[in-house]
């Protein structure tokens, strides 16, 4: 066995990292086509890019745009489904299938929005929290915990009625109560992360707090996170829908899928399809998401 | 491995080389993986024997299949995407063909084995009583009979008699305490001793120690080992001791079996394997074990394990050997009798 | 173990305190005339004025403070803005309703839900994993309102084999009312010896226990699925095989016993999440129980009855995690 000087020692330990950083990648590539083998999965992600299309492009796709919008039709009120009003029309005579696609810009970009500002504010107060373990790091937990002692939806509902309704406060309104489970995720992982050996290295090699945050720890707690993140879509449109439900949420003459299931509702019987619509709108996205969602975390184990 | 190579712990008493028969053979085994990237071949045709009261090392890096080998005796790899092939002899049965309801008879009874981590090797919600009772209850029903009639006891207080016996023959004191404790309210030497208390209980006639003392500190590792010499000899058990450590396999091994990628590449008594090591990565090994009191360059094997989905062609080593023939890229060389029980498997050997 | 009992008892009051105060200052802060909203109607600036003053709104904050929190530990609530009467009374009626449906759904939930975690987890890979999947993601999936609906127009209109809405037919309201010891129906029933009401009222509580009980199941189903087959990995159970206990005992014994855990943890979400249910299933079925109430409440900023509803929520919900707490506790040791 040949015996090297130091120099190429380093050599032939930097080839060594980089061909396992370049199966690193593959093995990633490979995931992703993993995913993409699943039919449920493929089917999901289709529809979910069905449906953020169309909810972003609804002014041009909708049949009856201002109807979409909330312009009454009073003459074909409670039509039943037809060739002119594919999916009927409901008490106020506006095509549903425009509704539904207006409905889909609050319910889902709402939903969206309310995800992603969770996580904004809730990754970078778990990484601060996780990784000082002093005062600050506490008070934030304590906050966390508040928080999470109690139901989110009556948290939101109760700051709803504070500033009044509306889909913008409700957005608002269901952010608060949101944030902290990313928190509490963040925190765990970074938490179990801090005890390994590479960032103790890196702190003793006597890198900055925010790079050992940001190069080493955040990468490695992404998995999670952005199962959760995934996962969480669902579960947000499905709250925004709950509030505007019972009024605390998008107001007339706008469209929500949950406004929409309550203005329907009295007529259930009668005229099914206008609740019917757009609960089913809200739960093919919801499950796509949950199925996607669930695939992408069951790739990731395995190989993990 | 950072010990030094002194003594190796040969039991006099060993008959590995006599002409006895071999309590256990493992010949040609193949296990491959079926994972999404393709098949992983992690062994291939991996072939030794252990004989009784002798302890036998198996050596290698980490992804070197020795686990695995350990775990395919005892049918304990997880999963269903797997393909094994070859024989494990053990009481004149291959082991392999037995169904897994047959197995789950066996298991723990002829062939016991501890793990690495001896702490999350025990369940942690139950306490360290329950857990001894449930294999007292199971293998020794007939003595816990005995002593409830012969001592006019309670089923419970004659299963806390015969525990108290086997945990003090690994060392163990302060047993009524320590029935009562959970698993994470004990050390790791501790925990390691109970569980190879546990494995003891059948009075098997193999004791598989996988890396039983890789995750203990060196001073309990020392303790440890000690225990296992003395139980080989006192019991009558062979022990098949799984490591990375050529060190530590050094102190108590009577045989040693290094492993690369998949396969066995030499066998030999400990003795030999220090004093005239055949193959290139033992050689390797061996060598990169720094020296005190030399001032020289560090040592140590290039390269990284092979892909077990692509394995090399030939020889899985020779991308590594810095002796590697044209024949190694092309062919596998097979196990090569060179002396006296000692065995290796490389074209250099191979007339 | 008792040392950590009165830490846990502690610690549920000082947070029903928080609770209280929480919940005092966020009334107060609502929008619109607390005096007003309970005259109601057209009503003079005088008698809003004696309004106020009788219902105590003219004092500073502390002080308004101090009497909440005197006449709570007495448990008195203050008076409804909607109903006029004691809030406490109110809750006191509507609670039993509720409770029905709220037990059922639960205990519905968490049978079927273990059940179903189980029976996936031990056939893994196969179709009745496949099924017991695609079952839970739709039971997650489903919002609430629009399942009670559906509930509705399916199995009243189209098979009519369940009645609409209400507790009880109204023929029998007349004929064989139910009458009224513990407030709860179908013991009520029972008792008194009123079979027809009995099964009536049963009858009646299916679909919104149904509706109910969907999320909380396909949680749960989920959540011990994924604890099993976690905890079907781990190193104590490939020791435990090593030893030769049979895969029967160390799945139905060590695995469920190790996974009880965080199922326990997940049901005591669920006792929130049917609370949380029952405002837009009783509203969609009729059913005059506590859910109804708080969305009346709401509706109309009856802020009284909102902080009786908020309090009395948020109680059972930190009772519940704290019960849930505590057997944990008795089950697993490592937590302290």
């Amino acid at each position: 066995m040949k015996e090297k000087p130091m120099e190429t020692l380093t050599n032939s330990y930097e080839d060594m990292a980089r061909e396992v950083s370049r199966e690193h990648r593959k093995a990633k590539w490979f995931q992703v086509q993993l995913l993409l083998k699943r039919k449920a999965a493929l089917l999901s992600l289709i529809i979910l890019v069905l449906a953020l299309t169309t909810a972003l492009f609804a002014p041009l796709i909708a049949p009856y745009p201002e109807q979409g919008q909330g312009i009454v039709n009073l003459e074909h009120r409670l039509s039943p489904p037809s060739s002119d009003y594919i999916l009927g029309t409901d008490i106020y005579g506006r095509d549903l299938v425009s509704r539904v696609l207006y409905g889909a810009r609050i319910s889902l970009f709402g939903g969206i929005c309310i995800v992603t500002f969770a996580a904004l504010i809730g990754i970078p107060l778990g990484l601060w929290a996780g990784y000082n373990e002093g005062i600050s790091g506490g008070l934030i937990l304590r906050t966390v915990e508040l928080f999470l002692s109690f139901p989110s939806i009556l948290i939101a509902m109760a700051i709803s009625i504070l500033i009044g309704a509306g889909w913008v406060t409700a957005i608002i309104a269901l952010i608060v109560p949101w944030w902290p489970w990313y928190t509490r995720l963040v925190q765990g992982e970074v938490l179990s992360i801090k005890q390994s050996l590479y960032v103790e290295a890196a702190q003793m090699l006597g890198y900055g707090k925010l790079y050992i945050i940001f190069r080493h720890i955040l990468p490695n707690i992404m998995t999670p996170v952005m199962v959760l993140i995934l996962l969480d879509l669902g579960p947000a449109i499905i709250a925004i829908g709950l509030l505007s439900f019972i009024g605390l949420g998008t107001q007339p003459p706008m469209a929500d899928w949950g406004l929409m299931v309550w203005e329907g509702a009295p007529n259930i019987l009668s005229e099914w399809w206008i609740s019917i619509v757009p609960g089913c709108a809200m739960f093919i996205v919801v499950i796509a998401f949950n199925i996607f969602g669930d695939a992408l975390k069951d790739v990731l184990d395995s190989n993990g | 491995m950072n010990t030094r190579i002194e003594n190796t712990g040969q039991n006099p008493d060993s008959l590995a080389g006599l002409t006895v028969e071999p309590i256990l053979q493992v010949q040609d085994l193949n296990v491959a993986f079926n994972i999404p990237r393709g098949k992983a071949k992690i062994l291939e045709g991996v072939n030794f024997d252990l004989y009784p009261k002798e302890i036998l090392a198996l050596v290698g890096e980490t992804g070197s299949g020795k686990s695995v080998t350990a775990k395919s005796v005892l049918d304990l790899m997880p999963g269903n995407n797997r393909e094994t092939q070859g024989q494990v002899l053990f009481a004149n049965k291959d082991w392999l063909t037995l169904s897994n309801k047959e197995f789950q008879s066996i298991r723990g009874d002829k062939i016991s084995m501890v793990f690495q981590n001896p702490k999350s090797s025990i369940n942690p919600i139950f306490t360290l009583g329950e857990q001894i009772f449930r294999l007292i209850r199971l293998y020794l029903s007939d003595q816990v009979e005995d002593i409830k009639q012969k001592k006019q006891c309670s089923q419970k207080q004659a299963m806390k008699i015969i525990a108290r016996e086997k945990l003090n023959e690994v060392g163990l004191t302060d047993i009524k305490r320590m029935l009562k404790l959970y698993a994470s309210e004990v050390s790791g030497g501790m925990a390691q001793r109970y569980r190879i208390a546990l494995a003891l209980i059948s009075s098997p006639e193999i004791l598989i120690a996988d890396e039983a003392t890789s995750a203990l500190d060196v001073t309990v590792q020392a303790h440890i080992l000690k225990l296992m010499k003395d139980l080989c000899k006192n019991k009558q058990t062979a022990i098949l001791f799984i490591t990375h450590d050529l060190g530590i396999a050094a102190r108590i091994c009577d045989r040693i079996a290094v492993m690369y990628a998949g396969r066995i590449v030499e066998i030999a008594e400990t003795k030999k394997i220090f004093s005239n090591p055949l193959h290139p990565y033992t050689k390797g090994l061996l060598k990169a074990v720094p020296k005190f009191g030399k001032n020289e360059p560090l040592s140590f094997v290039p390269g990284i394990i092979p892909d077990l989905v692509n394995p090399p062609r030939g020889c899985r080593f020779h991308p590594r050997c810095d002796q590697a023939m044209e024949i190694c890229r092309e062919q596998k060389p097979e196990s090569q009798n060179i002396e006296d029980n000692h065995t290796v498997s490389c074209f250099l050997y191979l007339n | 173990m008792v040392f950590f009992l009165c830490k846990r008892f502690i610690g549920l009051i000082v947070l029903l305190i928080a609770l209280s105060t929480l919940v005092f200052f966020f009334t107060r802060s609502l929008p619109g005339d607390s005096a007003a909203l309970y005259i109601g109607g057209n009503a003079k600036p005088e008698q809003i004025e004696r309004a106020r003053i009788e219902l105590g709104l003219d004092k500073p904050l502390i002080i308004q403070y101090q009497r909440y929190m005197g006449r709570l530990i007495h448990g008195d609530m203050g008076i409804s803005l909607r109903t006029h009467r004691p809030v406490f009374q109110d809750l006191l009626e509507k609670i039993p309703m509720s409770f029905e449906l709220v037990f059922w759904a639960l205990l519905i939930a968490t049978v079927f839900g273990v059940s179903f975690g189980v029976i996936a987890a031990y056939f893994q890979g196969s179709f009745i994993d496949v099924i017991i999947k695609w079952f839970t993601s739709a039971a997650v999936s489903i919002p609430i309102f629009f399942f009670a609906l559906l509930l509705q127009l399916l199995f009243f209109n189209y098979l009519g084999w369940f009645p609409l809405q209400g507790r009880l037919d109204s023929f029998l309201e007349f004929t064989n009312p139910v009458k009224h010891i513990t407030g709860f129906s179908m013991i009520d029933t029972l008792i008194s010896g009123n079979f027809k009401a009995f099964f009536n009222v049963t009858w009646h509580m299916v679909l919104p226990v149904a509706a109910l009980c969907i999320g909380p199941w396909g949680i749960i189903a989920r959540l011990t699925r994924s604890s099993l087959l976690d905890i079907m990995q781990q190193d104590y159970i490939l020791a435990a095989r090593a030893s030769g206990i049979s895969e029967r005992v160390l799945f139905f014994y060590y695995g469920l016993r190790n996974a009880l855990s965080p199922v326990l943890t997940v049901i005591g979400l669920s006792v929130a999440l049917i609370l949380l249910a029952t405002f837009y299933v009783e509203l969609i079925f009729n059913w005059p129980g506590i859910g109804y109430y708080a969305l009346a409440a709401i509706i109309s900023l009856d802020y009284t009855a909102l902080m009786g509803v908020t309090l009395m929520i948020g109680t059972v919900y930190v009772i519940a995690n704290t019960a849930m707490d505590i057997l944990r506790r008795v089950i697993d040791p490592r937590i302290k």
